[in-house]
């Protein structure tokens, strides 16, 4: 395609990434280097019957005029990216040199909210995607094993979790697991601790979270392994048999070896999406126990009175960074394949 | 699939049935619950005594007179103008789908048909870009936002979701035209169209399905999403989403619950309705990107 | 109608030359066939008349214009394509009229024209059917009408008739020289399949690794190929190549010995014969060998013998046998002979033949 054609057919889509993706980007490298203005006080002399008192309080013109000159705030270089509420350079220091060993340094560290944020979103990362690879694998195999006519409905009941919103998911199963909803009356029932509370401890709702997660996308491994069933290679399945691989050899010889490709994919949409946990964390109301780098973000953005824009922008360098390392293999991966194409 | 499951053992069987019987009562029962606990009072759905009141209605019928009650609804649609919120998020998905889909249609297809080497870096930057938490995008929009009072308009959330979608979009579209050969668009040129008249009078044509399967997820997209709506949209701009999520917040405390509860099934039945009309199209629109693996 | 000339017309991708400085012209009515084996750059060269594909280097002229720039639609071409590229969502009858709907040719003209095209390809029947309802010789046919239909300047067709079954091939290629009989249109075919070229072409090209080996008519191909390349491509089977030395009139390889060769330079040579010109001996023969294989065809016996590494076949009359390994003595007289550089594989003109 001659190269005028493809920009006039790409630039609608380009344009629409380059400004509400590329540049937002750039803004937010800018706004992470500047930081909130503080409020102008004025002090003045106050004079009353038993003598002269100097008192200070904000000036909201002023202040309010300086934030509409210079709505960035002002420069400050790094300073927010090593604050405590960040990569907390100083803190990471103290805590290196007064721990007494590699679990108190890690328990200290992790109180730092950033690397709370950081600790939550990796540990989902990696343990919602594997489990929704392996569920999802399960799922497919044994609707693939079932008759004919039931499979539609199973397959529309299956897809119901991961279609819904995820902030609605997960206030349903919030409902649900409170201690006067259906799961979490149950649960005290059961283990008959009138007490007992999904939402009380923190390891508790991590695992409710993880769980909600794999509620959420296992449906989607299960739809990507069922259809790769589908398309199994019968020549090779039926050689094995001929060869003489019992059932558990076929699968492990033939059957995963050409799911792999799709396993592949799945784990690395499932490693973006898992990435970004944030909606859950709203709908759990599970803020105070677990954040993750979205929801702190989120938080920033949302914080009353003025919106903390500085600090939004540093945390969100650092989670596109994060995200870089993330898919740097996979980067890697494609390109070394488009080279050996062309 | 024959050869996979030839000579199953009944245990083997059985073993499957009851795995898939617990799946789907994972999967849909939660549904199921909060529809039938939707026309319930809050003193069922949340009952201190035992949860099976919330099926019986104990409290529903001590309240209304009657073992089921719209009362959750009329609060959240009538009392607290959910209705706004729906139309909002009408507006809001219908642009969306269909600006995504002029946009990436036309950048897909593009993408697809050339061979240059810039062509696969667009794609790459649209995979990282696929792969950006929108959230970390939105703290770049808003202080400009503000700055330029485009803030909290549907047209300013529109335009930022069809943009958030596009990477997806164009991706999922590439992969489809990829599935169309290229001797129908050259067949069509030789035999008179200008490029565009081939993919407006051909290509488009034949790629109604791909069209669709990616229109449907465009839809899921800006129906589902929080973040962007939630933080750029004012509040009397607001869509169900974020409606309901203001909900949780102030319901809470004045024990209206069940607004937030009628409010979530309402939002809840248009997917319904979409996954039972176009479950096709979702299976393969789930699988389009996978069979290039 | 209308003469195309190619002006050291290049193709070349990063690091990649498809088409290398081809120079060619093709007359008014022609029916020129582009053969040689895959990869060889005829089919980029025919994109490149079409304007599918941008030209690196040189000029391609269509009647008096230069059509570089010219955007396909513009090039008043039509063109057959290897899978046809018919339009699923479109009737055949819609198909064959779709090049004058959006040429905006006269309404009210199109039936006629639509009907006359189908019927110079006997689709009469099939109008209302969508391509995915016809066999493939069908859709065949329907990619021709849609070329006919509105009389073109040329003809483009890329290897049409290869994903015809064996026995289709045949009635079609008899149908596609018949139209061109009839329409007299400047036609470029492209082919790997050297007894359709033979069959089809007023002239030959035969193409390999984006250099032209050689222009000619399908009999000056087949009695005078230029070169070794040539030699191997064309003829079923191809002709045999032997490496051997030449001294003083008399050429020499392992089993086989040819003389009368005066007035040919001496040194390293290869020979080439045609299978259906050489035959078995009664007895001597200038080769003499044991049969590597003996096949038989029905209407002619394949005797194969080894010179050295090459593999040498021999038709027979269709009622000869000979077990395999049993010595067989061949007739290679030097009249029969063609001479190739060893190293270039040129064609060299011995004075001694006719």
């Amino acid at each position: 395609m001659p190269h005028r054609t493809f920009i006039a057919f790409i630039l609608p889509s380009a344009l629409a990434m380059l400004i509400f993706i590329a540049l937002p980007i750039v803004s937010v490298v800018v706004q992470s280097l500047f930081i909130e203005h503080e409020r102008v006080m004025v002090t003045a002399e106050n004079c009353g019957p038993f003598g002269c008192k100097k008192e200070s309080h904000v000036d909201e013109a002023a202040t309010a005029e300086l934030r509409r000159d210079q709505p960035l705030g002002r420069f400050n270089g790094l300073g927010t990216y090593l604050d405590r509420k960040h990569l907390a350079a100083k803190e990471v220091r103290e805590a290196f040199a007064e721990a007494s060993g590699p679990i108190d340094f890690l328990t200290r560290v992790g109180s730092l909210p950033l690397y709370k944020a950081l600790g939550f979103t990796l540990a989902y990362t990696f343990v919602v995607t594997p489990l929704v690879l392996i569920l999802g694998f399960m799922i497919a195999l044994a609707v693939n094993a079932l008759p004919y006519f039931v499979k539609g409905p199973v397959i529309f009941a299956s897809l119901l979790p991961m279609i819904i919103t995820p902030l609605i998911g997960s206030l349903i199963l919030f409902w649900m697991i409170d201690a006067n909803g259906i799961i979490g009356a149950s649960l005290q029932a059961l283990f008959n601790d009138p007490d007992l509370s999904l939402k009380a401890s923190p390891t508790l709702t991590w695992i409710t979270l993880m769980v909600y997660g794999v509620w959420h996308s296992a449906p989607f491994a299960f739809v990507v392994f069922y259809a790769g069933l589908q398309t199994l290679p019968h020549d090779t399945l039926e050689s094995a048999m001929i060869d003489g691989a019992n059932r558990f050899e076929r699968i492990r010889f033939v059957v995963l070896p050409h799911l792999m490709p799709l396993a592949i994919f799945v784990g690395l949409i499932q490693l973006m999406d898992n990435f970004r946990v944030f909606e859950p964390i709203v709908g759990f109301n599970a803020g105070a126990s677990a954040t993750s780098l979205s929801y702190a973000i989120y938080t920033d953005l949302r914080s009353t009175g003025a919106p903390l824009f500085g600090s939004a922008a540093a945390t969100s360098m650092l989670t596109i960074i994060g995200i870089c390392i993330l898919m740097a293999p996979v980067l890697v991966r494609t390109w070394r394949d488009f080279k050996r194409r062309h | 699939m024959s050869v996979l499951t030839a000579k199953t053992s009944p245990w083997m069987r059985g073993a499957a049935i009851g795995f898939i019987t617990l799946w789907l009562l994972m999967a849909a029962f939660p549904f199921v619950w909060t529809l039938w606990g939707s026309f319930k009072v809050q003193g069922d759905f949340f009952s201190r005594q035992d949860w099976l009141n919330a099926l019986y209605g104990v409290q529903t019928l001590a309240e209304t007179g009657s073992s089921f009650t719209g009362r959750g609804y009329y609060g959240a649609w009538v009392e607290r103008e959910f209705w706004r919120s729906v139309i909002n998020t009408g507006i809001v998905t219908g642009f969306v789908v269909v600006i995504s889909l002029t946009f990436g249609t036309l950048g897909g297809y593009a993408l697809s048909r050339s061979t240059a080497r810039y062509a696969f870096w667009i794609l790459i930057a649209a995979l990282i870009f696929r792969a950006m938490p929108h959230i970390t995008l939105l703290s770049g929009y808003l202080l400009p936002f503000f700055q330029l009072g485009v803030w909290g308009y549907l047209s300013t959330a529109i335009i930022v979701l069809v943009a958030i979608n596009q990477p997806f979009t164009i991706w999922m579209l590439n992969s489809f035209f990829q599935t169309i050969p290229k001797d129908l668009d050259e067949s069509a040129m030789v035999d008179g169209c200008s490029r565009f008249q081939a993919f407006r009078l051909v290509i488009i044509p034949v790629m109604w399905p791909g069209v669709i399967t990616t229109g449907l997820f465009s839809f899921l997209l800006a129906y589902n999403d929080f973040a962007v709506t939630a933080v750029l949209l004012s509040q009397e701009n607001q869509t169900m989403v974020p409606k309901i999520a203001s909900f949780m917040g102030s319901t809470q405390v004045q024990g209206n619950v069940m607004f937030a509860v009628s409010a979530v099934v309402s939002a809840t039945v248009p997917l319904f309705i979409l996954v039972l009309f176009f479950q096709r199209h979702i299976v393969s629109g789930l699988t389009a990107g996978a069979v290039k693996g | 109608m209308a003469t195309i000339s190619l002006k050291n017309v290049s193709k070349k991708w990063a690091g990649f030359t498809g088409v290398d400085a081809l120079s060619l012209d093709i007359a008014d009515g022609e029916f020129l066939v582009l053969l040689g084996p895959s990869g060889c750059g005829k089919t980029t060269t025919m994109r490149m008349i079409a304007g599918l594909e941008t030209i690196s280097d040189g000029e391609i002229w269509i009647g008096d214009r230069v059509v570089n720039t010219l955007e396909p639609k513009d090039r008043d071409i039509a063109m057959v394509f290897q899978s046809y590229g018919l339009y699923p969502t479109m009737s055949v009858y819609e198909n064959i009229r779709f090049p004058l709907r959006v040429r905006k040719v006269p309404r009210e003209t199109h039936h006629e024209r639509v009907m006359r095209a189908a019927a110079m390809v006997e689709l009469g029947d099939f109008l209302e059917r969508r391509p995915a309802a016809l066999s493939g010789g069908q859709r065949q046919r329907v990619a021709l009408a849609r070329a006919i239909v509105r009389q073109p300047t040329v003809f483009l067709m890329d290897e049409p008739l290869s994903n015809l079954d064996a026995k289709l091939r045949v009635s079609t290629r008899a149908q596609i020289k018949n139209l061109h009989h009839e329409l007299k249109t400047t036609t470029i075919y492209v082919t790997h399949d050297q007894i359709e070229a033979m069959t089809l072409a007023d002239r030959v090209v035969v193409m390999n690794r984006g250099i032209v080996q050689q222009v000619g008519t399908p009999m000056q191909i087949y009695d005078r190929p230029a070169n070794t390349f040539v030699a191997g491509f064309i003829g079923s089977p191809a002709m045999n190549l032997i490496e051997g030395d030449i001294r003083s009139g008399v050429f020499t390889a392992t089993n086989m010995r040819v003389e009368g060769l005066a007035g040919m330079p001496d040194g390293p040579v290869t020979l080439g014969f045609r299978a259906e010109d050489a035959g078995v001996a009664d007895r001597g023969g200038q080769i003499s060998a044991p049969v590597y294989s003996m096949e038989l065809l029905g209407d002619a016996s394949m005797v194969t013998v080894q010179c050295g590494k090459a593999l040498a076949a021999v038709k027979t009359p269709k009622d000869f046998r000979i077990a395999i390994g049993a010595p067989v003595g061949i007739t290679v007289p030097a009249s029969i002979c063609h001479f190739f550089d060893a190293r270039s594989g040129h064609r060299i003109e011995h004075p001694g033949k006719d």
